[in-house]
C-alpha cells in the first residue's frame, strides 16, 4: 500500500479531512467507499462515503482519532491523521492472486472454552477441517467423520436413511449411561438425548436418535476431545468424550456465493443368496419328514400342495419370489447447499441454506432435511462485539414400519406370490396376505413388501437454535467477558401406520390398521458465562485464565395417542374415532449448573501446565448427591525447546505430555431421588387406585471418569511429519446400571445403581506426512492406529456373572471376569456330520467305541442327563473333548473374542499441478473373531424360513460326506453355538475414493465464475477380508459386558457413487 | 500515569468483588434452582395428606392384585400340581415341566415378586397410613383402623399364599422407599410365616367393617367374614380345629350368607355377574382390567384344558338322562366336548364371553368353602357326621349324580377326608384350590395321608417321568417350589430349598 500524504501547518481542534480514494492497481476512483472515524476503541465516531469521483470531505470530532478507509473487496486501512487535513488513499485488492500466498498461521485447537495453539496443547485431542470432509458423500457430519480419527470409533445403525450413529470416544466408558458424547456447537452443549420418559410407542429410541442436522458444508472443523483431562472442563457431560464443531463464518471480503452439489447413487451389494420357491418347496417337506418320520401332509399345508387343480393354492404358492430384491431398490440422495459470505470491518456474516434428499435403499425409506444458518459477528468497538447464530433445520424422515422387513424378506417363503392372484390366474394387484401359513402369522410374519409400501412410519422434526453472543473486554487486552444465550427448540412428530393388507389380520384384530400419533417438544436455554484473563508476564511467561459459569435447562413433553380398528386403510390418524389402544403423555425437566475455573501456564514455549476445577450441580440427583467436582491438571513438555535440542534442527517439535482428569456422567431419569404415587391405569370397583410407584433412589451418584494419558508429540523436516502418539486409561467407577435386579420382596422389580469399577485402556498413534512436494506433485499420507480393551476391575455382588445357555441352539456361552476384557465367547468345536450310523458311535480317548453294561455300544449323547438326546446320521458333530461320549458343558472350549486388536484408517492424498487430487482412504480392524449370525439363521433348517443356498450341500442319506447336517424341524441341535460360526473378522475396507479437479481461474473467469470443482468419489468399493459373511465391521450394539460380536446384518453397507461441484461467485 | 494504573487496579477489584458477589449469590439460589419436582405423579412427602388419599391408596392394594399375573400364579400354583388340569397346545415348557414334577430354579412360575408387590403395598398403608390422622381432622381413628384392617388382611392373605406355595419365605413387614432399605432379608420358616398371618388376621378381625353400605364393596373388599374365612382356613393348616370352627360359626351364624339355588340361573349368577349372596371374597376384575383366563383357556392354542378324569370319574356322566347334570360339571367348571375349563368363560351353560369381556372375578372363598372347612375341621374333631351332613347339602344344591357318591361310615376318618376332598374338586374345580387342599390333607398328622399325592401323578405325569416323579414327591420338602433364581442372584441372604440345591 502506499500513502500519499501533504502535510498541513497547524493542527486546529476540529478540522475536516478532505481526499480522493484510487485503486492502487489500475487507479481508478473508488466510488461508494466508506471513510469512518474511529476512537481508540474502534468504536465509530462519524463517517461518510466517497462521491462519484472518489471523493470525499469527513469531519473530524477529534483530532486524535483514526481513520478507516473500506470498500468491499478491497483491504481496510486506518491512518492516523498526525495534524494532516488532506488525505489521498490507494486500496488495494483483496482477493488478487490469494492463490500464491501460502497461509502460515498455525493451527490451534479449542475445546470449546479456550482457543489454544495447536502445539502447546496439553491434551490428547483429534481434529478435522473441513478440507478433510467436504469430499465424503455423507449426509451427516458422524457419517463423515467415520473412521478418520484414532480412537474415535463411529458405526451406523443401520444403511437406511435417518439411522442413527453410534459414537464412541476411546471405547464405552458405561455399561448403562449414556454413551453419546457431547456436541459442543459453537462454544455451546447441543442436545441430542431423548427424554427417559418419552413412550416412543411403535416407533423406538433409534428412530429419534438424533441426527445432528447440521449440513456438513456448514462446517469449519471439528475436533474430539479425547482425554479426560481436555473433556473434565465439562464436567459431567463429557464421561463419554467431546465432540467440538464450530460451523463457518463470515469473513472480511466481497461477498462469496458458493453453491455445492453433491449427487450420489448407492446401491446394495448382492445379498446373500437364498433358495428359489422351488428348491424351498423341497426343503420343507424334507425337514418334517426327519422329524416325525412322516411325510408332510400337503392336504392340510396346502403351500406345498403344486396342485394344478386347486388353482388358489397353486397360483398363489408356485412362485419363485425374490423377497429381498422385491425390497430393494437404487438409492439416489442429492444434497444442495447454497452459502453466502463475506463482511466488512464492522460486520461480517455466513449465511447458507440446504436441502438433502435421500431416498433410501429399502423400499419406503426417505429422508428430505432443509437446513439453514444464518452466523453474524459485529464490531461496535474493539471492546464489543457480538454475535447473533440462527440455524433452523427442518427434516422429515420416512422409516420401515417394522425394522424387521428386510429380515422378513429373507425368511419369507420364496415360493409364495407377492400378489394375490385369483383363481383363473390374473394378478389382483393386492397384496398377498393370508392371516397364517405355514410360516405362522403377524407379527413373525408379514408380507415385506406390503410393509414397506404400504406401512407408515414418519417422522417430522423442526429445531431452531438462537444462539446470541456478546463480548466485552474489560481491560482490553487482558480481561475478558463473554456471555452466551441459547435457545433450543426442538418438535418432533411422529406418525406410524399399520395396515391390515401387510399383516392379513381378521378385522377385530389391534393390530389391524393400527395408527400412532405421537408429539414431543423440547425447549432448552443453555447460558454460558466466562471471564478470560491475558496478563503480559512477559516473553518467559504465558499465561489464559478461565473463569465460567453455565446453566441448562431442559424441558420436554409428550403427547401421543395409538388406537386401531379404523375403518379403512385410508383413515389413518388415531383421531378418528376407533379403538385407543393407548393415550399418553408426559412432562419432564432436567436443569444444571457449572462453574469453571481453567488456566494455561506456559514457561519460555517449554513447560506448558493447563488445570482447571469444575463443579457441577444437577437436578437429577438428590440434594446429598448433587453436586460433584471435577478436577484435571496436564502437562507438556517440549523437549525439541531445550538447548541440547536446539542443535538436532530436523526436530520442528517435540514434546511429552501428560494428564489427568475426571468427568462424570448422569443418568437418565429424572426425579428418581422421590418416591412416586401414582394411579393405576384402571380403577378397582369404581374407585381410584393409587400406589407408590418407584424406589427413592437416595445413593445415586455421578458416573465418574478418570482419565490418565501419556503422549508424545513430534513434528520432523519442517512439519513435513507429525506425530501424536498416546497411551492411556479411562477408569469409570460408580458405573451406571439401569435395572439392577432387585429382590422381589422389594415389591419392586428392578433399581438404577452405581455398581462398579471399568476401565478403558488403550493406545493410538495418528501420523500425518508429507511425503512428497515439488511444484508439480504433493502426497500427503496419514495413518491412524488405535487399540482399546474394556476390563471390569470391581463390580457389585448382585450383578450377574454369566450369560448364555450352551444347551440351546444359537448361544455362546460368555462369563464376567474381573480383571480379564470383555469380549471372550465359549462353545463347543464343530467337527462336520455324522455320515451314518456307525459314525454316532460313542468312541473314548484312543477312538475305541465305549460299551454300555449291557455289551452294547453307546450312542454319542447329548447333555446327558438332563436333555438326554441321542446323536442321529446326518446331525451335527461336535468335538467331545473329554471323550466321555457325552456332548456337554465338560465341552466348551474358548472360541474367540470380538475386540479388535487394532483399528483405524490411512490414506493418501496425491496433488498434481496444485488442481488435480486423488484422496484415498481406508479403513481396517485387525485381530478379532465374530460370530455370523446372519450365517448361522440362513442355514440351521431348523424351521419354515427360507435358507441360504449353502443348504443345498446338506446331508440327505447315510453316507453322504459333508459339512451340513440334515434339515431337522424343531428338533435336535444342529446349530449350537460353536466354532462353525466363528470366523475372523479382520479387513482392510477401501472406504473412500476420490478424485478432485480444481477448474483453472483463467477457464472459469469467462462463465463468470470465481473458482470452480469438481469431484467424483466411490465408497465402500472393496473389502479384503477373510470374513464369509455381509459385513464385519460389526457395530457391537449397546455396551452390555456379555455381548458377543455378532453380525446379524443381511446386507454390507451400501456402495455409493458421488458426484459433486463446488462453484464460488 | 500511577494514578491511572492504581484506578483501573481498583477498579479491577471492584469488578471481581460484583463477580465473587454474583457467585454467591448464584450458589445458595443453586440448590433451589436445581430442585424440580415432577408434574405427573405426586411425591411420598406431599402424599399422607387426607383420607382421599388414603383410600386410594387401599384401593391400590386391591387394584394390585389385578396386576399380571398374580391372579394367574395363584391359579397355577394351586392347579398346575394338582389332578384336575391337563396341558393344552399353547402350554408352555415351564408348564409342562411342573405337571412333570421336573421344577427348577430356572421355572418363572417360581417368581413370587408379584406377591410381594402387593404386600409392599400393604405395608405402605401400615406404615404412613397413620400419618394421615396428623393432617386430616375428618379422618378418624376407627376410620383409620378400618383402613389398617384391610392392609393387614390382605398382607396375611398373600403371605398365606406364599408359605402354602413355598414353604419358607422372607418375611417383609416394613415398607420399601429408597434404596438406603435392607432388601437382604432371610427366609422365616412356614410356621413363623403361617404365625404372622395369624397375627396380622388378629389384628385385622378387630379393625375391619362388617358392611361398607354396598354389595359389590362388600364382596370385593375384605370383610370381617372374609378375615374369618382365611382364619378357619389357616386354623386348619394349624390343625387348630376348634378355631377353624368358631371361625366359620361367626360367618355361618351371621346370616349374612346363604347358598344360592342350584336352578338354571345358578352358573350366571354366581360366575358370571359375580358378588352372589354366597360369596365372601372375589377380586374384582372389571372392563379396564381384564383377567389372564381368556388366553389361558379360550383361544385355539389354549394353555390349559381339564383333565379326563374331571368330566368322567369327579362330575361323572348319568348315561340314562344325559340331561341330568350335576349343575358344577358340563356348562360350568368345564365343557365336557372338548375339555376346555369355562367357569371364567361362560355366560351361562350355552353363551360364552368375548375377549373383550374377561373380567369374571377370582373366587377366594365362597360360602360353601366355609361350610366344607368346617366339615373338616368337625371331621378332624371327631364328629364325621356333621361333615357328611354338610357333604349332603352342598350335593343336594348342585343336584350332584348318584354315580360321584361316596358310601362312607362317619367313624371312617380317612373316608370322610376323601369324600370332602372330592366334593371340595367338584365344588371349587379351576379356584385354585386342589393342590392345597391336597397338600393340607396329606401333611397332617406327620404325613399320614401323603398316598394322596402320590396318586396324582399317576394321572398328571408323562409316563416317562412318573417314577421319578413318585420318588420326588416322597421328600416333603418337593411340595414347595423352589426360590426363583434371580432371587437367590439378588438376595443373598435367601438359602435354596434343600430338595433343589
Amino acid at each position: 500500500m502506499h500513502i500519499t500524504a501533504v502535510k498541513a501547518q497547524t493542527a486546529p481542534a476540529a478540522v475536516t479531512i478532505r481526499g480522493t480514494l484510487i485503486d492502487k492497481k489500475d487507479k481508478k476512483t473508488l466510488i461508494g467507499a466508506t471513510v469512518v472515524e474511529i476512537d481508540k476503541d474502534k468504536r465509530t465516531v462519524a463517517g461518510v462515503a466517497t462521491d462519484i469521483n472518489g471523493n470525499y470531505a469527513l469531519k473530524l470530532k477529534d483530532p486524535n482519532d483514526k481513520i478507516s478507509f473500506s470498500l468491499i473487496g478491497y483491504k481496510t486501512l486506518i491512518v492516523d491523521v498526525q495534524g494532516r487535513t488532506t488525505i489521498n488513499i490507494e486500496l488495494e485488492q483483496t482477493s488478487n492472486n490469494l492463490s500464491d500466498v501460502i497461509v502460515l498461521a498455525n493451527k490451534t485447537t479449542n475445546n470449546g472454552l479456550l482457543t489454544i495453539d495447536r502445539r502447546n496443547s496439553t491434551t490428547a485431542v483429534a481434529a478435522l477441517s473441513a478440507k478433510d470432509i467436504e469430499e465424503m458423500s455423507s449426509a451427516t457430519i458422524d457419517q463423515a467423520i467415520q473412521g478418520r480419527l484414532p480412537g474415535v470409533d463411529i458405526a451406523a445403525n443401520s444403511g437406511d436413511p435417518g439411522a442413527g450413529m453410534q459414537i464412541r470416544i476411546r471405547g464405552t466408558s458405561t455399561i448403562n449411561g449414556s454413551t453419546n458424547p457431547l456436541i459442543v456447537l459453537d462454544g455451546m452443549p447441543y442436545e441430542t438425548e431423548i427424554p427417559s420418559d418419552f413412550n416412543f410407542g411403535t416407533a423406538d429410541e433409534q428412530g429419534y436418535a438424533a441426527l445432528l442436522n447440521i449440513a456438513p458444508a456448514d462446517i469449519q472443523d471439528i475436533s474430539v476431545l479425547k482425554d479426560a483431562a481436555a473433556t473434565a472442563v465439562w464436567g459431567s457431560r463429557a464421561a463419554n468424550g467431546v465432540l467440538v464443531i464450530n460451523t463457518k463464518r463470515g469473513r472480511v471480503g466481497a461477498p462469496q456465493v458458493t453453491y455445492t452439489l453433491r449427487a450420489t447413487g448407492s446401491r446394495q451389494p448382492r445379498a446373500i443368496p437364498m433358495l428359489t420357491g422351488n428348491q424351498y418347496s423341497q426343503l420343507i417337506p424334507e425337514e418334517v419328514m426327519n422329524r416325525t418320520g412322516t411325510p408332510l401332509n400337503t392336504q392340510t399345508v396346502k403351500e406345498f400342495q403344486y396342485d394344478p387343480s386347486d388353482r388358489y393354492y397353486y397360483n398363489n404358492y408356485s412362485a419363485n419370489t425374490d423377497w429381498v430384491a422385491a425390497i430393494t431398490r437404487t438409492g439416489f440422495t442429492q444434497d444442495h447447499n447454497l452459502s453466502l459470505s463475506g463482511g466488512g470491518e464492522k460486520a461480517r456474516y455466513f449465511a447458507s441454506v440446504s436441502y438433502l434428499g435421500q431416498k433410501g435403499t429399502t423400499l419406503g425409506t426417505n429422508l428430505g432435511r432443509i437446513t439453514t444458518r444464518i452466523n453474524l459477528d459485529y464490531e461496535v468497538s474493539t471492546r464489543i462485539k457480538f454475535r447473533t447464530d440462527i440455524s433452523y433445520a427442518h427434516s422429515n424422515l420416512d422409516r420401515a414400519y417394522n425394522d424387521d422387513a428386510r429380515s422378513i424378506a429373507y425368511q419369507k417363503m420364496p415360493n409364495m406370490s407377492i400378489y394375490e392372484i385369483n383363481t383363473a390366474g390374473v394378478n389382483t394387484g393386492n397384496y398377498l396376505s393370508p392371516l397364517s401359513n405355514i410360516q405362522g402369522t403377524y407379527p413373525g410374519t408379514f408380507n415385506p413388501v406390503a410393509m414397506l409400501a404400504a406401512g407408515k412410519n414418519n417422522s417430522l422434526s423442526e429445531r431452531i437454535v438462537p444462539h446470541f453472543n456478546l463480548q466485552y473486554e474489560i481491560i482490553p487486552g487482558l480481561f475478558r467477558s463473554t456471555f452466551d444465550i441459547q435457545f433450543d427448540i426442538n418438535n418432533t412428530k411422529n406418525k406410524n401406520f399399520l395396515p391390515q393388507i401387510a399383516t392379513g389380520q381378521p378385522l377385530n384384530d389391534v393390530d389391524v390398521n393400527n395408527t400412532f400419533d405421537g408429539d414431543a417438544d423440547q425447549f432448552g436455554v443453555e447460558t454460558k458465562t466466562n471471564f478470560i484473563y491475558t496478563p503480559h508476564l512477559g516473553d518467559k511467561h504465558e499465561f489464559v485464565g478461565l473463569l465460567s459459569f453455565m446453566s441448562n435447562d431442559n424441558k420436554s413433553t409428550s403427547l401421543q395417542e395409538q388406537s386401531s380398528n379404523s375403518g379403512s386403510v385410508y383413515l389413518q390418524d388415531p383421531s378418528v374415532a376407533s379403538r385407543v389402544q393407548n393415550l399418553a403423555s408426559s412432562s419432564s425437566q432436567t436443569r444444571s449448573v457449572a462453574a469453571l475455573i481453567n488456566g494455561q501456564y506456559s514457561l519460555l514455549d517449554r513447560y506448558i501446565v493447563n488445570a482447571a476445577l469444575r463443579l457441577d450441580g444437577n437436578s437429577k440427583f438428590g440434594p446429598s448427591k448433587r453436586w460433584g467436582l471435577f478436577p484435571s491438571i496436564s502437562t507438556r513438555w517440549r523437549i525439541s525447546g531445550e538447548n541440547f535440542m536446539k542443535k538436532v534442527d530436523f526436530v520442528n517439535d517435540l514434546s511429552l505430555r501428560a494428564s489427568y482428569g475426571q468427568s462424570g456422567n448422569d443418568p437418565r431419569n429424572n426425579y428418581s431421588f422421590y418416591n412416586l404415587y401414582g394411579n393405576y391405569a384402571y380403577d378397582y370397583l369404581g374407585s381410584p387406585a393409587v400406589y407408590s410407584q418407584n424406589i427413592q433412589l437416595n445413593n445415586l451418584r455421578f458416573e465418574k471418569v478418570t482419565g490418565q494419558d501419556v503422549g508424545l508429540s513430534f513434528a520432523l523436516w519442517k512439519n513435513r511429519i507429525n506425530v501424536d502418539i498416546d497411551v492411556y486409561r479411562n477408569r469409570t467407577t460408580d458405573l451406571f446400571f439401569n435395572g439392577l435386579k432387585l429382590p422381589g420382596i422389594s415389591g419392586f422389580n428392578s433399581i438404577n445403581m452405581n455398581i462398579g469399577t471399568m476401565d478403558n485402556q488403550g493406545w493410538e498413534i495418528n501420523l500425518n506426512a508429507t511425503a512428497m512436494k515439488t511444484k508439480d506433485f504433493g502426497v500427503d499420507f496419514n495413518f491412524n492406529i488405535a487399540n482399546n480393551t474394556n476390563i471390569i476391575r470391581k463390580i457389585s455382588e448382585f450383578y450377574p456373572n454369566t450369560k448364555g445357555d450352551i444347551t440351546t441352539n444359537g448361544q455362546y456361552k460368555t462369563l464376567l471376569q474381573i480383571d480379564n476384557p470383555f469380549g471372550s465367547f465359549y462353545g463347543f468345536r464343530y467337527k462336520g456330520v455324522y455320515k451314518d450310523a456307525s459314525a454316532t458311535v460313542a468312541t473314548d480317548a484312543a477312538g475305541k467305541p465305549i460299551v454300555g453294561l449291557d455289551g452294547v455300544p453307546l450312542q454319542m449323547r447329548f447333555n446327558y442327563p438332563a436333555t438326554d438326546y441321542t446323536f442321529k446320521p446326518g446331525d451335527a458333530r461336535y468335538e467331545d473333548v473329554n471323550h466321555d461320549g457325552n456332548i456337554d458343558y465338560k465341552d466348551v472350549v474358548y472360541l474367540g473374542n470380538g475386540n479388535p486388536k487394532f483399528t483405524g484408517g490411512f490414506g493418501p492424498t496425491i496433488t498434481y499441478k496444485g488442481n488435480l487430487k486423488f484422496t484415498f482412504f481406508f479403513s481396517y480392524r485387525f485381530g478379532y473373531q465374530i460370530v455370523n449370525g446372519t450365517r448361522m439363521l440362513t442355514s440351521n433348517m431348523y424351521g419354515f424360513n427360507n435358507q441360504s443356498t449353502e443348504v443345498l450341500q446338506r446331508w440327505r442319506n447315510p453316507g453322504d460326506v459333508t459339512d451340513v447336517p440334515r434339515a431337522l424341524w424343531n428338533d435336535g441341535y444342529n446349530w449350537l453355538g460353536s466354532d462353525r460360526y466363528v470366523e475372523d473378522g479382520s479387513f482392510i475396507r477401501l472406504r473412500s475414493i476420490t478424485t478432485r479437479y480444481t477448474f483453472p481461474k483463467s477457464m472459469v473467469a469467462r462463465l463468470g465464475i470465481k473458482s470452480a470443482s469438481a469431484y467424483i468419489t466411490a465408497e465402500n468399493l472393496f473389502t479384503f477380508t477373510k470374513y464369509t459373511g455381509q459385513d464385519p465391521e460389526v457395530s457391537v450394539r449397546g455396551s452390555d459386558p456379555f455381548r458377543v460380536a455378532t453380525d446379524n446384518s443381511l446386507t454390507p453397507p451400501t456402495r455409493n457413487l458421488a458426484l459433486g461441484l463446488v462453484i464460488g461467485f | 500515569m500511577i494514578d491511572k494504573r492504581e484506578k483501573t487496579a481498583m477498579n479491577i477489584k471492584v469488578k471481581s468483588l460484583i463477580a465473587l458477589l454474583l457467585i454467591v449469590f448464584s450458589t445458595t439460589s443453586c440448590n433451589k434452582y436445581l430442585t424440580l419436582e415432577p408434574q405427573d405423579g405426586i411425591i411420598r412427602q406431599n402424599f399422607w395428606k387426607t383420607k382421599e388419599q388414603l383410600a386410594a391408596a387401599v384401593n391400590g392394594c386391591y387394584a394390585s392384585l389385578l396386576t399380571d399375573p398374580l391372579v394367574e400364579n395363584l391359579f397355577i400354583w394351586g392347579e398346575l400340581r394338582g389332578d384336575m388340569l391337563a396341558a393344552g397346545t399353547g402350554v408352555k415348557s415351564n408348564e409342562l415341566n411342573v405337571i412333570n414334577v421336573n421344577i427348577n430354579s430356572a421355572n418363572t412360575i417360581t417368581d413370587w415378586s408379584v406377591v410381594y408387590k402387593t404386600i409392599n403395598n400393604c405395608n405402605t398403608i401400615l406404615d404412613f397410613g397413620p400419618d394421615v390422622l396428623k393432617s386430616d381432622n375428618t379422618l378418624t381413628q376407627p376410620v383409620l383402623n378400618g383402613y389398617l384392617g384391610e392392609a393387614y388382611a390382605l398382607r396375611a392373605l398373600m403371605y398365606f399364599y406364599l408359605a402354602r406355595t413355598f414353604g419358607d419365605v422372607p418375611l417383609k413387614l416394613t415398607s420399601t422407599t429408597s434404596d438406603a432399605d435392607n432388601l437382604q432379608i432371610a427366609k422365616s420358616s412356614q410356621k413363623d410365616v403361617f404365625n404372622q398371618v395369624l397375627a396380622d388376621l388378629k389384628m385385622a378381625e378387630g379393625f375391619v367393617l362388617k358392611n361398607y353400605g354396598n354389595n359389590d364393596l362388600n364382596k370385593g373388599r375384605i370383610t370381617y367374614y372374609a378375615v374369618e374365612a382365611m382364619l378357619a382356613d389357616l386354623y386348619l393348616w394349624l390343625d387348630q380345629y376348634d378355631n377353624a370352627v368358631k371361625a366359620c360359626d361367626n360367618i355361618i351364624n351371621s346370616g349374612q350368607f346363604t347358598l344360592v339355588p342350584g336352578d338354571p340361573n345358578w352358573f350366571t349368577t354366581v360366575y358370571f355377574q359375580g358378588n352372589s349372596a354366597e360369596s365372601v371374597f372375589e377380586i374384582q376384575f372389571n372392563q379396564n382390567k381384564l383377567n389372564p383366563f381368556y388366553n389361558m383357556f379360550a383361544v385355539t392354542g389354549k394353555r390349559f384344558k381339564a383333565a379326563l378324569k374331571v368330566s368322567a370319574e369327579m362330575y361323572t356322566i348319568d348315561n340314562i338322562n344325559i340331561d341330568n347334570k350335576d349343575i358344577r360339571g358340563d356348562g360350568a367348571a368345564l365343557k365336557f366336548s372338548d375339555g376346555s375349563i369355562y367357569k371364567y368363560q361362560g355366560i351361562n351353560s350355552g353363551s360364552t364371553r368375548a375377549s373383550s369381556a374377561s373380567f369374571a372375578h377370582w373366587f377366594v372363598y365362597r360360602y360353601s368353602d366355609v361350610l366344607l372347612m368346617k366339615a373338616e375341621a368337625q371331621n378332624q374333631l371327631g364328629n364325621g357326621q356333621a361333615a357328611l351332613d354338610a357333604i349332603a347339602k352342598i350335593r343336594l344344591r348342585a343336584n350332584a349324580l348318584q354315580t360321584s357318591e361316596m358310601l362312607v361310615l362317619p367313624d371312617d376318618k380317612d373316608g370322610v377326608t376323601n369324600y370332602i376332598l372330592a366334593e371340595r374338586a367338584r365344588e371349587f374345580a379351576f379356584e385354585g384350590k386342589r393342590w392345597f387342599d391336597l397338600l393340607r390333607n396329606a401333611r397332617r398328622n406327620n404325613y399320614a395321608r401323603l398316598d394322596l399325592l402320590l396318586d396324582i401323578v399317576g394321572t398328571t405325569a408323562d409316563p416317562q417321568y412318573q417314577q421319578a416323579a413318585i420318588v420326588k414327591f416322597r421328600d416333603q420338602r418337593s411340595h414347595y417350589l423352589p426360590i426363583y433364581l434371580y432371587e437367590l442372584q439378588a438376595n443373598k441372604a435367601l438359602v435354596q430349598n434343600p430338595f433343589y440345591q
